[in-house]
């Protein structure tokens, strides 16, 4: 019972709280309801007070030089407040904004049902002169506003369409899918870089509470804009990017369908990556016109399909010094191992062509002159097993993981591939021998074959391929530098130094096939491919790095359906490396000859 | 058989609960109806017939057994703890959820319960005396278990819901106010110290007036409030030394609501909401704050705006009335119980109830800080709807066990 004795005083003291609360509430609810609810009802009546999204500036990218290379620059869009707009007003808005009737009505309504008493935008960048007529009849347009919103605005010259890649307007199921952050209206990465890096480039929207009165015209800012959350920019990217290498690779292939990816040997940096045709990245900021995606959609060149990560076509001769390089670590052949050839090469019933007669050949003289018949020779005593693992370590068949999202693993086949795709006992080594001059079933794209060119460049270090080296975080004020990931693909010393000899004679010695890749002053070295397509003429390849000695830059250049590797994509890569290496095209200057292009082109001929 | 149910089935508690429920599935429809969101409310229903089984269920469980499983079922509701900081899904930046399909669980909710009634079951103990050291530092444990992994999720609101408590609890199972002052003043330095120097102050000078009123040992006292002065300044020496990032980190962490749409906010447009409604507020489905817009996530912690806003004062002094008699009639079964678990566990539940009602409803008044803590049985969400209801059970459970010993 004593227990029962001091619950009871206890009980009178959580009594005393329990009443304190409920009398603070009761209290602040007369307060509220009674006292000022004429002020808040009014308040509300007239929403008084608007809380207004403040779009932040998206980081700006710069490249590795430290020039600008996207920008933003003002816009205005217009926008509706549904729950104050009149639809007597429906034509007239339509008019001065010069849009469809239905389309001004489906935004609105999609605005009201997400948020009838919030903004929605109805029309992105307009020009002056709507600017003032929404100005003008802002007295009969209730709920109509216009808002301040940054753009897009790439000051260079390049595109870098595929690279930089372009924003759009947020989709109803990535609204769904991402939800918090975003609005309906809002602007979001779509491809490449703005799409891989949104979660920086995008920074913190602010907000305005604005405070109207009746007519829901704008008196000021509440609290003295005390209330306001500032909005934060975007992180700016620093890009590994040459962008007037960019700019250059993409005049060279202005006419052309094909692909540039240079990249540093020293970190795997990307310092250009075009795909042509391409698309200014200008008309697809915001809202595109529908005719304009359907343009780019429909176009059968293909224009947003990214060439440089995404084709997945053979590599032709560029893929001989893979196999070299692991017939000579696997000490199947040396350095003095020699084939006779004599033009052709019979396996079976079949014969399989060369360019020329190349004589008795080592392994270096077949990389310089590109004899078909050492590989395919080479390829059966090599194996498939020995090829597919070397090629898996050089990274084919699996994306490269660079940062702009989109990319193709190719194909790499193996046995395993071999015998899922015809049974296993029923393909013959027959198959294997185109794969030793890099034809058949086997897939690349330029990226791949760049990267692969980068390790022939440094001697066994695989980087990463990646194209933002820092970000600069704007509200922490840190900079972020992006780690480089490195394998290192360990093979001996002169197994390397005899690939590259004969990349080095491919290009500078007689005989060679690349020596369009040539450039004043820097030794270039290099190899030509030419790439069997059934569809048309060859595609033509080219992959190297300079300067030999000291590799500063990795390239490898496609070129679809023209034929010749070395008329074709030697070329492009010569100047681009000029460009880089130089700063400038000096070949001009120089009162050098013209570069003299061989000028037969014989279709089933393979450099 | 009519008269065993009049006798034992507190009608007045279970009729008062079940009508906030009906209201608030009634504010969470007109707060989503707007936005055609009515998955909210439908879930919702689904979650309300749920617990109204459970609650039958726990309420006719019989005294012993519950009091044999009070401890099992408080060790497996840790383990779940922990496994869901391991195992979990991070809804908002919190792991605190296990995903079933579309629909999630969140047991730091659960062990709300089972933490009750553990430390209930210690605390009836006859052998425990709090003022022995040991077996202070149990019933502390038992409650600071869960608290620490509920602040690793990160989840600080339901953190603090633990501490308001386990303070009520131990003065009701007999502790000094002397060890409550030692628990309570240092633990309030310093979260008044984080949200600045005028709270701590206040929380000092309500200190002293404590000692003056209780006469207390000038030597304790000394030693107390040291104490405390030297948690509040330790805690801003240290918040001052942080980089600016860290703090906003911080203050985001007291104040999440802040981020991203800004406290000041939403605390505007509750008060907005709230006093437009009037006396007899604009009627349901009419609110013009409520439909979705200005308050985000309204249906959540802001979601007593609803009913203010369209039933005004006769809507809100309602829920109040409803509220405060589950909590005042049952502090009375609680006084008169025989049995002290039965005493211990009723006073957990109303502890919790009341730590949620305070800083819930004083949050949307604009007279406590922002702190994200829902309204007990009106806001959307499964596992604390279900949760809540079991603990309605409890309170009707220990109604009917009333005078067992």
């Amino acid at each position: 019972m004593t227990e029962n004795v001091t619950y009871h005083s206890r009980k009178n003291v959580f009594y005393v709280i329990l009443g304190i609360v409920f009398l603070v509430f009761l209290g602040r609810l007369i307060q509220l309801q009674f006292l000022y609810s004429e002020k808040y009802g009014k308040m509300s009546s007239e929403n008084a007070i608007r809380n207004v999204a403040v779009a932040p500036l998206r980081g700006y990218m710069y490249d590795r030089n430290g020039i600008l290379v996207v920008d933003n620059r003002p816009a205005y869009n217009v926008t509706v407040t549904p729950v104050e707009f009149e639809n007597k007003n429906l034509e007239l808005l339509t008019e001065i904004l010069k849009m469809e009737k239905g389309e001004v009505r489906e935004r609105i309504e999609k605005g009201k049902k997400y948020n009838r008493f919030s903004p929605v935008k109805i029309k992105r960048d307009v020009d002056f002169q709507t600017l003032s007529f929404v100005e003008e009849y802002s007295g009969q347009l209730k709920g109509v506003e216009y808002q301040f919103e940054p753009k897009r605005y790439y000051p260079t010259k390049a595109h870098g369409s595929h690279l930089l890649g372009y924003i759009k307007e947020i989709t109803e199921s990535q609204l769904q899918k991402l939800g918090e952050f975003y609005r309906q209206g809002d602007i979001i990465g779509a491809s490449g870089l703005e799409a891989g890096y949104e979660k920086y480039l995008r920074g913190k929207k602010g907000f305005e509470l604005i405070t109207v009165d009746a007519e829901g015209k704008i008196i000021g800012n509440y609290n003295d804009g005390k209330s306001d959350i500032q909005p934060v920019e975007g992180d700016d990217l620093e890009l590994t990017l040459d962008i007037k290498v960019q700019a250059l690779a993409e005049s060279l292939l202005s006419d052309k369908r094909g692909a540039v990816v240079a990249i540093d040997p020293n970190d795997g940096g990307i310092i250009a990556l075009v795909s042509k045709p391409d698309f200014n990245p200008e008309l697809l900021s915001g809202v595109t016109p529908l005719n304009v995606w359907q343009q780019l959609n429909t176009d059968p060149t293909k224009p947003l399909f990214n060439r440089a990560t995404l084709t997945n076509y053979p590599p032709g001769s560029t893929f001989k010094m893979l196999l070299a390089l692991a017939a000579l670590q696997e000490g199947i052949i040396d350095e003095n191992w020699r084939v006779n050839c004599r033009g052709s090469f019979t396996f079976g019933n079949k014969v399989f062509k060369d360019m020329h007669v190349h004589g008795p050949t080592n392994v270096v003289e077949a990389i310089q002159r590109s004899c078909n018949v050492f590989f395919y020779q080479l390829m059966l005593k090599t194996g498939l097993p020995t090829w597919s693992r070397y090629g898996k370590q050089f990274g084919f068949g699996t994306p490269t993981g660079i940062d702009i999202l989109e990319e193709n693993s190719g194909l790499l086949p193996s046995e395993e591939y071999y015998n899922r795709r015809y049974g296993k006992g029923r393909w013959t080594q027959g198959y294997l021998v185109s794969l030793g001059i890099g034809q058949g079933e086997l897939g690349v794209s330029p990226l791949q074959l760049a990267a692969y060119a980068m390790v022939l460049a440094n001697e066994g270090k695989y980087y990463k391929p990646h194209v933002v080296d820092k970000i600069k975080e704007k509200e922490n004020k840190k900079n972020i530098k992006i780690q480089t990931e490195m394998r290192q693909i360990n093979l001996k010393k002169e197994v390397w130094k005899s690939v590259r000899e004969g990349l080095y004679r491919a290009v500078n010695v007689s005989g060679g096939t690349g020596a369009s890749a040539r450039v004043p002053g820097i030794n270039v070295a290099g190899k030509t491919g030419t790439a069997q397509n059934p569809h048309g003429k060859d595609h033509a390849w080219f992959i190297g790095f300079a300067p030999y000695e000291n590799p500063k830059i990795a390239i490898c250049v496609l070129v679809e359906n023209v034929g010749y590797g070395g008329v074709f994509a030697a070329p492009i890569a010569g100047l681009c490396i000029e460009q880089f290496l130089y700063g400038e095209i000096i070949r001009n200057k120089l009162n050098q000859p013209k570069l003299i292009l061989p000028k037969t082109e014989t279709e089933q001929i393979r450099d | 058989m009519q008269n065993w149910f009049s006798e034992n089935i507190n009608f007045g508690i279970l009729i008062s609960t079940l009508l906030l429920v009906l209201i608030g599935l009634g504010s969470i429809y007109s707060a989503t109806y707007d936005a055609g969101a009515s998955d909210f409310f439908n879930r919702q229903l689904i979650w309300a017939g749920i617990g109204l089984v459970a609650m039958l269920v726990v309420m006719f469980v019989p005294f012993r057994t519950l009091q044999l499983l009070s401890y099992p079922l408080y060790i497996f509701s840790i383990l779940m703890l922990i496994a869901v900081l391991i195992f979990g899904k991070t809804v908002a930046g919190s792991k605190s959820w296990f995903g079933f399909g579309t629909f999630g669980l969140q047991p730091s909710e659960f062990v709300k319960v089972t933490c009750v009634l553990a430390l209930a079951t210690y605390l009836s103990d006859k052998k425990i005396n709090l003022s022995r050291f040991k077996n202070l530092i149990v019933a502390l444990l038992i409650v600071l278990i869960p608290v620490v992994l509920i602040i690793r999720q990160p989840d600080v609101g339901t953190a603090i819901i633990y501490i308001l408590m386990l303070i009520p609890v131990l003065y009701w199972a007999g502790a000094s106010l002397t060890l409550l002052l030692i628990i309570i003043s240092p633990a309030a330095a310093a979260v008044a110290a984080l949200f600045g120097i005028t709270p701590f102050l206040i929380v000092l000078a309500a200190l002293l007036i404590t000692f003056f009123v209780l006469k207390e040992n000038k030597l304790i006292s000394a030693i107390i409030f040291s104490i405390t002065v030297l948690v509040g300044v330790s805690v801003q020496f240290i918040y001052g030394k942080l980089a600016p990032y860290q703090q906003k980190r911080i203050d985001a962490f007291l104040n999440p609501e802040a981020d991203p749409l800004g406290s000041g906010y939403n605390v505007i447009q509750s008060k907005v909401a709230i006093g437009s409604g009037g006396v007899f507020g604009k009627g349901f489905l009419e609110g013009s704050q409520t439909q979705l817009n200005f308050i985000p996530a309204q249906w959540t912690d802001f979601i007593y705006c609803v009913p203010a806003e369209e039933f005004g004062f006769v809507g809100s002094i309602l829920i109040l009335i409803l509220f405060a008699y589950i909590l005042f009639r049952s502090i009375n079964v609680a006084s008169t119980a025989k049995s002290r678990y039965a005493s211990l566990v009723t006073m957990g539940v109303v502890s919790i109830f009341t730590a949620h009602i305070l800083i819930n409803i004083g949050m949307v008044m604009g007279i406590m800080p922002v702190i994200g803590v829902p309204l007990p049985l009106l806001s959307y969400g499964g596992s604390f709807l279900l949760s809540t209801m079991l603990m309605v059970g409890l309170l009707l459970n220990m109604y009917i066990n009333r005078k067992e010993y």
